[in-house]
């Protein structure tokens, strides 16, 4: 009967095609992720190039004051993209790679955004997660909407009830069947998507493709559910076509009109009011209070002092500068805090529903999540501020421009090791599938019992 | 079959339709779907109103303060003030509820100072995971995309199964037209769609009255009435459409797979794809490559910071030799802020050329998924809705203008200022002499976001209007001539 069944299966233009469907809208997605990580991988290397060629400019323009120069000076930050990404951009594409800053007040600086088109982020990329979460599922549904019915339909379901004893083996060989192909394809495209972006095979891509498989799993358990109820064809249809919308466009835009009606985000319009303030009122105020609060940030710094009865310092300077960041210091902690609510909120309330969680694992995977963003964010700090304990002596002492390797200040590379909790990753996707599995048993079971 | 080609009955109509509306809504399903889909409609309207109305409190509130910070700053040289700058707010246009649209996507406030174009930040979309991009719910959407779905569905089998059925060939035996029945079965169709569309249009009425800021903007409600018909001509083409299918199609199940097809494909991958399609041929500069670009520009046409510059130093001998003068320093009028004045000038009008061209260039990859609408008829709704509730890329691009066109009014105003009342002697700003009255300050006009005339709106959207127009048309024309090869049974 296997065999039979099989056969029966390859012979189904419909269902070769939707295969082949899959498999073609996973290619396009593939090579619209390629495209994606050079495009990266570009810009990378052309501000590697622009950064050493101002540096150089500038050196040449500013020669004398080191204070001067540091003005203009910037130093890039790379948030490191791997090749996973390819896969699922994610918010990539929203938020910058790349960050360039000067030693200047950090907090007009760190939220600058890159040059898209809004058109393009609106619409969305066709990367690979978008064909698994919204594709795959449509296909699975095509194939397995009328697995009873079908029988039923075309009248030979009474056929297999008497001449079988357990009908139930073959409806399971028959999806078992469907779900080996489509495995098969996703596992294709995956093989295909490791050479073709050259992924290395760690950890993240395990998990990936572990969800991915999951996944799929969960929407097959769901059409097992469906014809567990034993509902003619275009009922099943309904269902599963319902539940696809409902998963896919309603509940995560629901949830998403929650987070944003649950926590504005004004902090993220105050936290420049106050930044901006922090700095630029300084230049009207005594220069004491300003160098006083920079030798308290600074401790280390206190031996170098304000020329007294001199109208401009770099000192006093730079202190205005470093006050721009002080004093939005709290609003952008509580910017920061809000952001993190938004995502807790978010993906535990995702984590019910697979659409979303699987998602969300994958851009967490890939790194293309708001996580990492932040992350990218603290480091980014975290550079900053080592640059300006590394140059403010020097400005403070008025070192010679000449005396500084300038050479050496490349393009900086941040590079995050995805933590994988698989347990929080797979379980959710396991649970679902196994409860609606169980559920279809229980289903079929009282039929089995009743005829 | 010429001579039965004539005026289509009136009351044949009527009574196709109200056929189609009463055996559709005697099922409790379809009750169901309805009010499902009021009550999606409803909690998207109420919650996209609720955002609408925070963000413009929020904006409000922060436009204010920026205002009020600014008439306080105390007496000081006006190029400190120049740098101390203004911060603007993009206001959203009070239909903004209806459809989202690029809103989430495009940011929110821009610092504006002298010498530089800051990035426009905070956009929604920045400030949020990425459950954003599996779309947002608002009204626009659960119109353009899912009611759709819903028509195909309640209309895929209302020609096939009758055809199925065999009651087909009596209804036509009985001397009704094939146009009679088809555009008959479209109205009812049509008619269904309507119980979803006319509540949510009163309540976005009923919303749109109760917002503060549209008494300030009264072309909201015409752009309403634009809205509503753009709507209900895309209602009826997916009507007539779904219709059309179920009879040309050889059986039920076929029409209503070619439908869903046609949805996916034209709702999911279309857009997608020729999104993508757009920015390969029309490549656009990351900023990196921007601001290199404009800084290369500026660095050949002069630096106005270092005197032997040509461009600078051709400016100052014109200056002494018109003033007969032998320095700088006995011109009748401050010469840096003079200086700065050009230089500002020069800056400015390098990168609105640079960034008129990213626009254009924006607008050609924009163009490549507008012209899909003339196939498409999902992108030219969404396109038009979008425009028409101020939440498209115009939109967006235009308060970037007015943005631009503040600052630099600003930094000019305050070279003026410089010009005039700042002696060419005094060595910093923080010299007595270099300082003027805080009087000044308040003399600058406000930021106001204005939005763009409902014209300037049409004008953009043509090719969605012209699509739209174009499928009602050629659908009419389809019912009225394609439907020869059409089979009873």
């Amino acid at each position: 009967m296997e065999a039979l069944l099989l056969k029966n299966f390859l012979r189904s233009k419909g269902l070769m095609t939707g295969l082949l469907i899959l498999f073609v809208a996973g290619l396009i997605s593939l090579n619209i992720g390629k495209h994606f990580l050079d495009k990266n991988k570009e810009i990378i290397e052309k501000t590697a190039h622009y950064q050493q060629e101002s540096i150089a400019k500038n050196v040449e323009f500013h020669p004398k004051e080191i204070g001067l120069l540091l003005y203009y000076v910037r130093f890039g930050l790379v948030n490191d993209m791997p090749n996973l990404v390819g896969l699922a951009i994610g918010q990539r594409d929203i938020n910058p790679s790349l960050q360039s800053v000067t030693i200047r007040n950090l907090e007009e600086q760190k939220y600058a955004t890159d040059l898209m088109n809004p058109m393009y982020q609106m619409l969305g990329n066709m990367d690979f997660s978008f064909v698994l979460i919204y594709f795959f599922p449509l296909i699975i549904i095509a194939f397995c909407f009328n697995l009873i019915s079908e029988e039923k339909e075309e009248g030979t379901w009474s056929l297999v009830l008497s001449q079988s004893r357990n009908p139930l083996k073959m409806l399971r060989i028959k999806i078992l069947i469907r779900f080996v192909s489509v495995l098969l394809v996703l596992v294709l495209l995956l093989m295909i998507a490791k050479f073709y972006l050259a992924i290395p095979f760690n950890a993240a891509f395990l998990a990936f493709i572990l969800t991915a498989i999951l996944y799929v799993g969960f929407w097959f358990a769901l059409a097992w559910l469906v014809a567990s109820f034993h509902k003619n064809s275009s009922q099943n249809a309904l269902i599963l076509l319902l539940s696809w919308v409902t998963l896919t466009i309603v509940v995560p835009a629901g949830i998403n009109a929650l987070t944003v009606n649950l926590y504005p985000v004004p902090e993220a319009f105050s936290t420049v009011l106050e930044s901006r303030d922090g700095y630029h009122n300084k230049w009207d105020e005594p220069k004491e209070p300003t160098v006083a609060k920079f030798h308290q940030h600074y401790p280390q710094f206190s031996q170098f002092k304000h020329p007294e009865g001199k109208d401009y310092s770099w000192l006093w300077y730079y202190a205005m500068q470093q006050m721009g960041d002080d004093e939005a210091a709290k609003e952008a902690l509580a910017f920061k805090e809000k952001l993190k609510k938004r995502n807790a909120f978010s993906s535990t309330a995702g984590m019910f529903f697979p659409s979303i969680h699987t998602q969300l694992s994958l851009n967490a995977l890939s790194l293309s999540d708001m996580d990492n963003y932040m992350n990218f964010i603290e480091k980014l700090e975290n550079f900053h501020e080592q640059k300006r304990l590394y140059f403010y002596p020097k400005i403070f002492t008025e070192a010679a421009v000449s005396d500084e390797n300038w050479k050496k200040f490349g393009l900086e590379f941040y590079q995050e090791q995805p933590s994988i909790n698989w347990v929080k990753m797979l379980l959710p996707l396991l649970i679902i599938s196994i409860l609606c599995m169980f559920c279809a048993k229980l289903k079929f079971g009282k039929d089995l019992m009743a005829r | 079959m010429r001579f039965t080609m004539k005026l289509m009955r009136i009351n044949i109509l009527k009574l196709i339709s109200k056929q189609v509306w009463g055996s559709k809504i005697k099922n409790s399903s379809t009750l169901w779907l309805i009010g499902i889909f009021n009550i999606l409609l409803l909690f998207s309207l109420i919650s996209g109103f609720r955002n609408l109305s925070q963000q413009q409190e929020t904006v409000e509130h922060y436009s204010h303060e920026v205002r009020e910070r600014w008439e306080n700053r105390p007496d000081k040289h006006p190029h400190r003030m120049a740098h101390y700058g203004y911060v603007a707010f993009r206001n959203r246009f009070p239909l903004s509820f209806f459809d989202f649209g690029m809103d989430s996507y495009v940011g929110n406030a821009v610092f504006l100072e002298a010498h530089k174009q800051n990035t426009v930040n905070f956009s929604e979309a920045s400030l949020s995971n990425g459950l954003l991009r599996f779309g947002e719910i608002s009204a626009g959407m659960i119109l353009q995309l899912l009611l759709p779905l819903l028509i195909f569905f309640w209309g895929f089998d209302l020609v096939a199964r009758e055809r199925e059925h065999g009651t087909l060939r009596i209804l036509l035996t009985q001397g009704v037209s094939w146009q009679e029945l088809i555009l008959g079965k479209s109205l009812g169709l049509f008619a269904l769609a309507l119980s979803i569309f006319v509540p949510s249009v009163i309540i976005g009425f009923i919303l749109l009255i109760f917002n503060e800021f549209t008494s300030e903007n009264p072309q909201s409600y015409l752009r309403l009435v634009f809205l509503i018909i753009s709507y209900l001509a895309y209602f009826f083409i997916l009507s007539v459409l779904a219709i059309l299918v179920s009879a040309k199609a050889k059986s039920s199940k076929s029409a209503l797979t070619s439908l869903i097809g046609f949805w996916l494909f034209f709702t999911l991958m279309l857009p997608k794809v020729s999104q993508v399609v757009g920015q390969n041929l029309f490549p656009s500069p990351s900023k990196i490559e921007f601001d290199t670009t404009v800084e290369q520009e500026l660095i050949k046409q002069g630096d106005s910071h270092n005197p032997n510059d040509p461009h600078y130093k051709a400016l100052k001998d014109s200056l002494l030799t018109a003033y007969k003068v032998d320095s700088t320093h006995k011109l009748p009028f401050n010469y840096s802020g003079y200086v700065m004045r050009e230089g500002e000038k020069l800056s400015a009008e390098t990168y609105k050329k640079h960034q008129a061209e990213l626009v254009e260039t924006y607008q050609k990859q924009q163009n490549v998924v507008r012209f899909t609408a003339f196939l498409n008829p999902y992108m030219a709704i969404k396109n038009l809705s979008m425009a028409l509730s101020g939440t498209d890329y115009s939109a967006y691009n235009d308060f970037q203008n007015q943005a631009e066109d503040f600052r630099y009014h600003l930094a000019q105003t305050m070279n003026e200022l410089q010009i005039k009342y700042i002696g060419n002697k005094v060595k910093t700003s923080a010299d007595k002499k270099a300082i003027i009255s805080s009087k000044n300050w308040k003399n600058l006009p406000d930021f106001h976001h204005k939005f763009l005339n409902l014209e300037m709106v049409l004008k953009n959207e043509i090719i969605s209007i012209i699509s739209l127009i174009l499928w009602t048309l050629g659908l009419i024309f389809l019912v009225k001539y394609s439907i020869k090869n059409l089979k009873a049974f």
